[in-house]
């Protein structure tokens, strides 16, 4: 009969210790990644939105002063930019600074409201004079 | 015969380790694989390119200087070989000894030329590098807006059909 061999290795606290830390490992690259992914989507999210907003606001720029208050909610650059934006929605709102001077904000929101883009305009009235 | 003793590994910690290995390689490709399906959700950001941006505003400042041209109109229908449409944008924009004609070229897969010609010297600024499927999906329009003189839309889809790229360009506004 062969004599038993000395057989050493890691007690169970070694065992449950190494696989602590490798869940940690996992579990935390894991998350590290899946909030890259999601603050990319939202950079690029944004980048979509504020390219509409700057659209709208060309628009706005060239609207008749004295009808700036029956604009509208609705984007007249259209809707093609926003599109892979869930559940977006528009709002413009034209405030009444002083005598003259409008200040106009655009909206968008979107994924269920939770994020939002907003630019503002400042329009003066110039007289409707016929600028080139 | 006495057995050698030999040093190793055995059988069921080879399997074990090779386990745990497959275990890692298979979580390295899941993350891959996921990380490029959300990447493909989303469309190609141009606005992220720095050729793509150069482009735009070059493009925009030229549009905004632009001046009038004989009867009245902004933009020519074609010159030097160039024809106005969805790819060629021909334009004058003013100058402070005259003026110049500039010719966008948008025809190229993945390269965009400025053409001017200033007092019967054509120069050419153009960039490489600008990703094919921008020049491919790219679409010069004029949008209008009441009252005024016409500006330029440059859309861009990217490969997927997605527009990724949406800038209108107006003149400048002047007595």
């Amino acid at each position: 009969m062969l004599p038993m061999r000395d057989e050493r290795g890691f007690t169970l606290v070694e065992v449950l210790a190494a696989l602590l830390i490798l869940t940690f490992v996992i579990t935390s690259s894991l998350w590290a990644f899946l909030e890259r992914n999601k603050r990319l989507q939202q950079a690029s999210e944004i980048m979509l939105a504020y390219q509409a907003l700057a659209n709208e606001a060309e628009y706005v720029r060239r609207h008749d002063f004295a009808n700036l208050g029956s604009y509208g909610d609705t984007f007249k650059s259209g809707p093609m930019l926003l599109a892979p934006l869930d559940d977006y929605e528009t709002a413009i709102a034209v405030d009444l600074v002083k005598p003259g001077v409008k200040n106009v904000t655009m909206t968008i929101r979107w994924h269920h409201k939770e994020r939002e883009a907003r630019l503002g305009v400042i329009r003066v009235d110039t007289g409707g004079g016929s600028l080139f | 015969m006495r057995a050698r003793r030999q040093l190793g590994y055995s059988l069921l910690e080879v399997i074990i380790s090779m386990t745990i290995f497959g275990t890692f390689l298979a979580i390295a490709f899941a993350l891959t694989a996921e990380m490029r399906m959300w990447e493909r959700r989303l469309p190609v950001n141009f606005m992220r390119h720095p050729q793509i941006i150069s482009v735009v505003a070059r493009m925009r400042r030229d549009v905004q200087d632009v001046v009038l041209v004989g009867n009245n109109a902004l933009y020519l229908d074609a010159h030097d070989g160039y024809v106005m449409g969805p790819k060629v944008l021909i334009l004058q924009t003013g100058l402070e000894t005259g003026s110049q004609i500039i010719v966008w070229d948008l025809s190229e897969s993945g390269v965009v030329r400025r053409v001017s010609y200033n007092v019967g010297v054509k120069s050419v600024w153009t960039a490489h590098g600008v990703p094919p499927e921008f020049t491919a999906g790219a679409k010069l329009e004029a949008v209008e807006f009441p009252g005024r003189p016409y500006g330029v839309r440059l859309i861009a889809k990217d490969s997927h059909g997605l527009v990724s790229l949406d800038q209108i360009l107006q003149p400048r506004s002047y007595e």
